[in-house]
């Protein structure tokens, strides 16, 4: 990809290394330019839009800025370009107007910056609260991270379709217990259309991080993006900031490392296919399969104290070392979860009730999952062989060998079966993880971290990529940190996937994208009953 | 599978991550957990006039990621196995040591670090290296005294160091 881009376009641009694969090309001159180049990045086959980040870059280039980033996941290969906006017009080409993928970025750039995007299709709030002021830009750097201005409520809903009624989801989904509003609009029982509200626990924790954290409290923050995949975030931050200071990371922190990031994926999926298994009616295979969750959520509290939140990742490696005991104890628990995994996905896939409600529901065709970015078992179910542990390698896993479970029927079952092969794989990775562990340090010694630097990375969450981009500052401080969750454009399928079938299956398909709306957000939710993060 | 907490105790496995506490004795005040916590759970609140420096966790803020244990130099800040923070008080969640700030043996001021501070440097000042009266003579000294006295022995070329 960086090298035909190059051919074509390198005349007008300035080119920046970031590190191996990955260069970030500035556009100055000739913006009317940016949509070609963007069209002709998209038109390869396996080139996607990995994230967007605008940033406040006033005080050292007098200019607002938006980078586009792209991958391309044959080639293991990244590329940003970036634009800049002066402040008194601010204004962009849009590539949500050909490129429905890149559709919340720009709203989200809009919301955060006032950085208009010229052409842009949906223009309506996306982030800010309804009571937001229209002239108060957060993450602008002349905003205090604690102000918090009022004005009257302009909610904007879409306005209904013809002939429709409206059908209210929310503000809370029935089975994930966190906030997130549609509205279907439907003709008798079938939907038509969909509107979605969401951003309710958006608490700009980005703001916060550049207000008063320095890049190691940043890990923790990070964690608590999400109750779930929490530890795939700190590790996305930790992996960015260390490739923009250039730390390298000993190798048996990258094995302790890749092994939590499997028990993590191991209790999202066995959680998933219990939520599954409760809304499709069938109780006793949701409590079964959370029995075997409750074992691994222990193996986790074993390993690093505590069941979630593991708080083990900080830049430069990992804080608790795998000691022989805990070597033993993880064996011991892998053979007990394999042995009633296997009982358990054999007990729900014999019940036809389970199978046959999944099957042909909520069918996204492998175009749409390209034009809207798809990730992770959403994309893999719908037939795009992507995943970023084996394309864009990160921690121990260039080292051990696992396959990529990918299905071409794109509805709710063949995501079911994406999640459970791919519990069987994180079950061996553990294991070979274990078995490969090299000895030596846990924490790489380095100097401060130099200001100014950049650094972008990815992990493969168990909803899909969390991508992380970091600027650094002087002082030990983080200049611009972008969190992109997978949800953030697994979300944006939901009305295509819902358009055509029935209201009763809007909740079934709503979950079958393991939709977590914190990470889209920014924040966690916390069940304060039991301790524990909510999905 | 099911228990009947809270009616029976339950117990958290060893490596569990649980309320912070304070072990009052061996607080030396320094203040190396409030710099790295990362919700400021544990704060630092110095009083110049009477002389008294509190560190105030704050278990409530707490989000149990143990890095204050990590930097205390005294181990005096530990997680332990605790688990259960409901209480009707809110006050029940904080937990506050004060001790007393050194004062400048020069203008009598307080200083902006705590006797027992003072008494850990002296302590581990390992024998033989530096010279260890001198440095009990300079200490407890103000910021302000210090520079002071810095640029006078710097200018006075020729003399005496104090």
């Amino acid at each position: 990809m960086i090298g035909e881009f190059e051919r074509t376009f390198g005349a007008v641009l300035e080119k920046k290394t970031l590190g191996k694969k990955k260069v970030l090309y500035a556009l100055r001159v000739r913006q009317e330019d940016f949509p070609k180049m963007v069209r002709f990045l998209l038109s390869m086959p396996t080139v996607r839009l990995f994230t967007m980040v605008g940033t406040d870059e006033r005080p050292f280039e007098d200019a607002f800025s938006v980078t586009y980033w792209f991958a391309d996941w044959r080639e293991g290969e990244i590329l940003g370009i970036r634009l800049y906006v002066p402040e008194d017009n601010p204004e962009y080409p849009s590539v949500a107007s050909f490129h429905k993928g890149a559709l919340w970025f720009e709203r989200e750039v809009k919301d955060l910056l006032g950085l208009y995007a010229k052409g842009l299709p949906d223009p309506r709030r996306l982030i800010l609260s309804d009571d937001w002021p229209e002239d108060e830009f957060p993450l602008r750097e002349d905003f205090e991270y604690y102000s918090s201005p009022l004005s009257e409520r302009k909610p904007q809903y879409l306005p209904k379709i013809e002939g429709t009624s409206v059908h209210a989801i929310g503000p809370y989904h029935i089975a994930l217990d966190e906030p997130a509003h549609f509205r279907l609009f439907v003709r008798g029982e079938e939907i038509v259309g969909v509107d979605y509200r969401g951003f309710y626990s958006h608490r700009g924790i980005e703001k916060l991080a550049r207000g008063r954290m320095n890049y190691n409290q940043v890990c923790f923050i990070a964690e608590r993006v999400c109750g779930i995949c929490g530890f795939c975030h700190s590790t996305a931050y930790a992996q960015a900031v260390e490739e923009a200071a250039k730390i390298e990371v000993p190798d048996r922190a990258r094995y302790i490392r890749t092994i939590l990031l499997e028990v993590e994926r191991l209790h999202s999926h066995l959680l998933w296919i219990g939520v599954a298994a409760h809304l499709t009616g069938f109780d006793t295979a949701f409590m079964r399969v959370w029995e075997v969750r409750e074992k691994v959520m222990q193996l986790a509290e074993r390993l690093t104290g505590n069941r979630k939140t593991y708080g083990l990742v900080v830049v430069g490696g990992v804080r608790r070392d795998l000691l022989d005991y805990r070597v033993s104890m993880i064996e011991k628990f892998l053979k007990e979860i394999k042995k009633e995994f296997d009982r358990v996905v054999d007990f729900l896939l014999s019940a036809r009730s389970f199978v046959e409600r999944c099957r042909g529901v909520g069918v996204l065709t492998k175009e749409l999952a390209r034009e809207w970015d798809a990730n992770g078992p959403v994309a893999r179910a719908s037939g795009i062989d992507y995943d970023v542990r084996r394309d864009f390698p990160y921690a121990a896993y260039p080292e051990l060998s696992f396959d990529i479970p990918v299905y071409t029927e794109g509805d709710v079952l063949a995501r079911a079966m994406v999640r459970i092969d791919e519990v069987r794989e994180s079950l061996s990775l553990i294991e070979q993880a274990i078995d490969a562990m090299p000895s030596g340090p846990i924490m790489a010694g380095f100097n401060e971290i130099p200001g100014g630097v950049e650094g972008i990375s990815a992990v493969e969450a168990p909803r899909g990529e969390n991508v992380h981009y970091v600027m650094t500052e002087d002082s030990n401080v983080i200049y611009r940190w972008r969190i992109k969750a997978a949800t953030y454009n697994n979300l944006q399928t939901a009305p295509d996937m819902l358009r055509g079938y029935t209201i009763a299956d809007a909740p079934l398909i709503i979950a079958s994208i393991d939709p977590c709306y914190s990470c889209t957000e920014r924040i966690q939710v916390m069940d304060v009953g039991r301790w524990e993060p909510c999905p | 599978m099911t228990k009947s907490y809270p009616f029976e105790p339950e117990e958290a496995p060893p490596e569990y991550r649980g309320l912070p506490r304070i072990n009052p004795l061996l607080c030396i005040g320094c203040g190396a957990c409030t710099n790295v916590c990362p919700p400021n759970a544990v704060i630092r609140i110095d009083d110049c006039s009477s002389g008294t420096r509190r560190i105030v966790l704050d278990v409530g803020r707490c989000i149990r990621c143990a890095r204050c244990e990590e930097s205390c130099p005294t181990g005096a800040i530990r997680l332990t196995r605790e688990f259960e923070a409901a209480t009707d008080d809110r006050n029940d969640h904080v937990e506050v040591v004060e001790m007393k700030l050194a004062k400048c043996r020069n203008c009598g001021s307080f200083t902006d670090y705590t006797e027992r501070q003072v008494h850990k440097v002296l302590s581990i000042i390992p024998p033989g290296i530096l010279d260890f009266e001198r440095i009990r003579d300079k200490l407890p000294l103000c910021s302000e005294c210090k520079r002071s006295l810095t640029i006078i022995n710097a200018s006075r070329v020729g003399g005496e160091w104090r």
